[in-house]
């Protein structure tokens, strides 16, 4: 399901119908064949729009969820590994965990001058508390170990016990979060773009939701909502199985 | 009490972090809030500056800081200074005219995910790979990876726009006469915005209750009760369940957060005028006066709730009383 929808968003653009910035048809129309997700309000075919929106959508959702698990798994490592640290880790994952994120995300985009950086680094700041969580853990437990010890008493340094020691074996750890925040940014990014919080004039799943609530969903234009948020569906449950089954092959307690 | 005193000071430092979040993330843009405000808008410079002065922004930052502090300590209702986009009413006012609407549909959405949930899952529990469990299983993981403005568009064009059983947008309709009216119109008005809420919750404590049943059900106490030959319904509501509960407890305290982020997406889809509807109202206005205050105020409703989901806690587990 996710090569599907990454191979549609390298070749799509080369095989869709209509620019989706183009007035291809009549305004307002449902699916038919010249336009099989219909038209919008202007006429732009949905179909194109659909397609062209997968890219900034995912590489949103990439970019922050790759920022995220790296910050995640730095602090997550740094916090489990010098217990010093442990009260800073704690504190700043309970109120990142405890501040609503939406809301925080919308007084950044309302603040700044909102562009894809600003997005990206907005998500990574709610979203790294989780990984980094689970990453301390996982350390604190790994680090009880003896070859750890061992590690020590043959004379390594801390950053070389953490690189070539731990490091491997909380990356698998690291892996399924990553995962998992795909899926999750995607969607917080969409949600963003859906209450108008991003460029509306770039066409991407949120924008074309965001312009479907305000100007033709109210007279019934189903097939405007329907296909961009079967999407977004679609691709946020395939990376979340994708983390789940991930996490379930790393950890056998949770198989059934 | 170890659990409790640790708890607490979590929230201290949590209401600490958002309170200077709240202070710092404006004053680290480009440009200063005046003239942020007066972007792309024809206001004269003495305005600006009459703003200026008003905000305490030409003084240096420990001044604003200490002003900021004076606003929310030292007055009564907390000063988070003015909206822009409903001039002279204060953030504070704003607030607490709409957080009635949101707690009414989080509370409701609350009760009838959870309910249905505990429901489903004491049905399920010890009949593992039946079609009924699948299906409930395959419904919560549909849900929950469904963006939850995405559904609420999908029951709001079927149930308001195709079949017209419920109204568009709005919390009541204006033209109710009785207090009978009122109830069945503010009835009316809730019942889809609860149940994409609640709809979502149910999936998330589905999942929750489902994993940690599975615990349970491995542990040594349901085995001797089963073999003193307990019925498998007071195994299932007396041992099971009630066991399952407490990790349900401890983290939906925890996604109180990520409720009250999805609240505001329905709130938006179903026009309900709740928090959710006034942020939207400052997105578009602007207004960010309103989402910092609104923002404060919601976190402290998070650490208010996860206190309350902690003094709960206490109350069903007597493991950690003893502590």
């Amino acid at each position: 399901m996710i090569a599907a929808m990454l191979s549609l968003v390298l070749l799509g653009p080369f095989f869709v119908p209509y620019s989706p910035y183009a007035i291809s048809g009549l305004p307002n129309q449902p699916p038919s064949f010249a336009h099989p997700f219909g038209t919008d309000f202007l006429g732009h075919d949905l179909l194109s729009q659909v397609i062209y929106g997968a890219y900034p959508s995912l590489l949103v959702g990439l970019g922050a969820a790759v920022g995220a698990t790296a910050f995640g798994f730095f602090v997550g490592l740094l916090g489990g590994y010098y217990r010093r640290l442990e009260w800073l880790l704690s504190a700043s994952t309970d109120s990142i965990l405890s501040i609503p994120a939406l809301p925080l995300l919308i007084l950044i985009g309302i603040i700044y001058p909102v562009n894809n950086t600003i997005i990206v680094e907005g998500l990574i700041l709610v979203l790294w508390a989780p990984a980094a969580r689970a990453v301390r853990a996982q350390v604190a437990s790994v680090k009880k170990l003896q070859y750890v010890e061992a590690a020590r008493t043959s004379g390594m340094t801390d950053w070389q016990i953490i690189w070539r020691v731990i490091v491997p074996k909380v990356g698998a750890i690291a892996m399924a979060y990553f995962i998992l925040l795909v899926s999750v940014s995607i969607v917080l990014v969409t949600a963003l773009e859906f209450i108008g919080i991003g460029n509306p004039e770039i066409v991407s799943w949120g924008s074309i939701l965001y312009f479907a609530q305000q100007y033709g969903f109210y007279l019934g234009d189903w097939w405007w909502v329907l296909a961009p948020g079967l999407s977004i569906t679609i691709v946020a449950t395939g990376f979340a199985l994708a983390g789940f089954s991930f996490e379930e092959i790393l950890n056998p307690r949770l198989r059934t | 009490m170890d659990f409790l005193r640790r708890r607490i000071v979590t929230s201290i430092v949590v209401f600490v972090v958002v309170l200077n979040l709240d202070f710092i993330l404006p004053r680290l843009a480009p440009g200063n809030a005046a003239e942020i405000l007066a972007a792309g808008s024809k206001v004269p410079a003495a305005a600006i500056a009459l703003l200026e002065q008003r905000f305490g922004l030409n003084q240096s930052v420990y001044v604003q800081y200490e002003l900021y502090l004076k606003g929310i300590f030292l007055s009564w209702p907390p000063d988070f200074g003015v909206s822009y986009g409903y001039y002279p009413a204060t953030v504070t006012q704003l607030f607490f005219l709409r957080v009635g609407w949101s707690l009414l549909l989080l509370l409701c959405s609350l009760a009838v995910g959870i309910a249905f949930a505990y429901a489903a899952a004491a049905v399920t529990s010890l009949r593992r790979g039946g079609t009924f469990e699948k299906a409930v299983l395959q419904i919560s993981v549909l849900v929950n990876s469904t963006p939850i403005f995405w559904s609420a568009l999908g029951l709001l064009w079927i149930f308001s726009i195709t079949l017209g059983w419920f109204p568009l947008y709005g919390s009541v309709s204006f033209d109710t006469t009785s207090s009978l009216s009122f109830v069945i119109s503010v009835t009316e008005h809730a019942i889809l915005p609860v149940a994409t809420l609640g709809l979502s919750i149910f999936g998330e404590s589905y999942l929750l209750l489902r994993g940690s049943t599975q615990e349970v059900l491995k542990s040594d106490y349901v085995l001797a009760a089963r073999s003193r030959g307990l019925l498998d319904r007071t195994i299932a509501s007396g041992y099971i369940l009630r066991n399952s509960m407490l990790p349900l407890i401890s983290i939906m305290s925890f996604s109180l957060a990520s409720l009250i982020s999805r609240l505001v997406l329905v709130e938006a889809v179903f026009g309900y005028p709740g928090i959710g509807d006034l942020l939207i109202d400052a997105v578009r206005l602007h207004d960010f006066p309103v989402v910092e205050g609104t923002l404060f105020y919601l976190t402290v409703m998070v650490i208010v709730g996860g206190l309350l989901g902690d003094l709960l806690l206490l109350r069903v587990d007597p493991r950690l009383r003893s502590e």
